[in-house]
């Protein structure tokens, strides 16, 4: 034991390198004198030595298993809602096919019954027969598309002519300088539709080109 | 590593339990070393460590992420060691004598290995020694012994984790060190 109740509170302060400098010099000055205080001082050290050199233990080989093994179990749901967090792009390209298969099919189903007509030149709507007829001696200038009916050609098309949903009779008169392409089938249709997009950005393109040329 | 830690727990708090077992291989050695020499079982260390993993996730959102993990988990796994001590049965110590026998104590009931080369019993003998000691120390002691001396932690993380101020932290610490080291010159 120290030599008294002040010196035995001022081992353990130093012990817990709680002291300030001046009383680290008194009690070091102390110990000098002092043999209880420094045999307190020293066996104390010791004793600390000795705690610390108990080795350390790790946990048995299992040990992670059987906490996981123990732990609540995730409702489906969670599990399923842990999925998607963690794999936030395979919703959002769901959710976008979804979106494109119900357009794509409301725009296929729609208006199946008008007969929709685009070109520059005369022709003659038949809304009985649902024919488009291109009279004979009648020239369309530019492309031909037709939806949700026939074409009957007798006079002439510069363009290429494009049905949907319907057939095209080209009468021995009659004359079509580009190609002729019938879509009766969704994925036909939406590849007409990708291309027949891609056609006009690159002709706007070209066209600005144009004009900045022509500026 | 903070940072590793902090990723793993907001993890786990969005419900990815896996993440959760990466908690554990971090933090299972520390959190069993602290639970054996609380208890001085194998058996009851894994016992508490276990529960304090399972309770640490349990109760993950409770958890405030701008404290150090660790201290919340040495708190409760302490907790429930101390409540297992306290929950135990009249114990025996070791150097109690054997029923019925004179001169036997439990000391003497330890297989001896004579395999062992000496320095390595020597070893041996040591850490049962020290976990002995360690064991004979008030349960309020042996938890600020073991979380400075053990786990190298400082007074302000001894004191969060075993909720108390600082100072009674440094009481528990010094009449602990003062009982160990009465022992040791005893000895």
């Amino acid at each position: 034991m120290a030599c008294n109740k002040e010196f035995a509170e001022k081992v353990h302060k130093y012990l817990d390198e709680d002291v300030t400098l001046l009383e680290k010099k008194q009690l070091e000055s102390h110990i000098i004198k002092c043999e209880k205080c420094e045999k307190q001082l020293r066996d104390l050290k010791k004793t600390i030595a000795i705690i610390q050199s108990a080795s350390h233990m790790e946990a048995p080989n299992n040990f992670t298993a059987n906490v996981m093994s123990q732990l609540p179990k995730q409702s489906y749901k969670n599990k399923w809602k842990t999925w998607m967090r963690r794999h936030p792009f395979v919703l959002t390209a769901a959710v976008f096919f979804l979106m494109f298969v119900i357009s794509v099919h409301s725009v296929w189903t729609e208006g199946n019954k008008e007969i929709i007509v685009k070109g520059d030149g005369h022709f003659i709507v038949d809304e009985q027969r649902r024919v488009v007829v291109i009279p004979e001696g009648q020239t369309i200038s530019g492309d031909l598309v037709v939806k949700n009916g026939n074409v009957e050609v007798n006079g002439e098309v510069l363009g290429n002519i494009t049905v949907i949903k319907g057939e095209q009779y080209l009468a021995s008169a009659g004359h079509v300088a580009g190609e002729i392409q019938e879509i009766n089938q969704v994925l036909e249709w939406l590849w007409f539709q990708t291309k027949s997009f891609f056609s006009d950005v690159i002709s706007f393109i070209d066209s600005n080109d144009d004009k900045s040329i022509n500026d | 590593m903070d940072a590793v830690v902090k990723k793993i727990i907001l993890e786990v708090k969005k419900g990815n339990q896996n993440a959760f077992s990466e908690l554990v291989e971090l933090y299972k050695d520390k959190v069993y070393q602290v639970s054996y020499r609380m208890l001085g079982n194998v058996h009851e260390a894994q016992d508490v460590s276990q529960e304090a993993f399972l309770r640490a996730y349990i109760n993950i959102e409770t958890y405030d992420m701008n404290r150090k993990f660790s201290t919340w988990l040495f708190r409760i796994a302490t907790n429930l060691a101390i409540d297992r001590i306290r929950k135990k049965k009249p114990d025996f110590h070791l150097e109690d004598q054997v029923a019925g026998t004179e001169d036997l104590t439990y000391y003497s009931q330890f297989a001896s290995d004579d395999e062992l080369p000496e320095d390595q019993v020597v070893q041996l003998e040591m850490q049962e020694w020290i976990q002995h000691e360690i064991m004979l120390l008030p349960p309020k002691y042996r938890s600020a012994i073991i979380l400075k001396y053990m786990q190298d932690l400082s007074l302000k993380e001894i004191s969060d984790i075993l909720n108390l101020p600082v100072a009674t932290v440094k009481t528990r610490i010094h009449r602990g060190r003062e009982a160990l080291r009465k022992r040791l010159n005893d000895s």
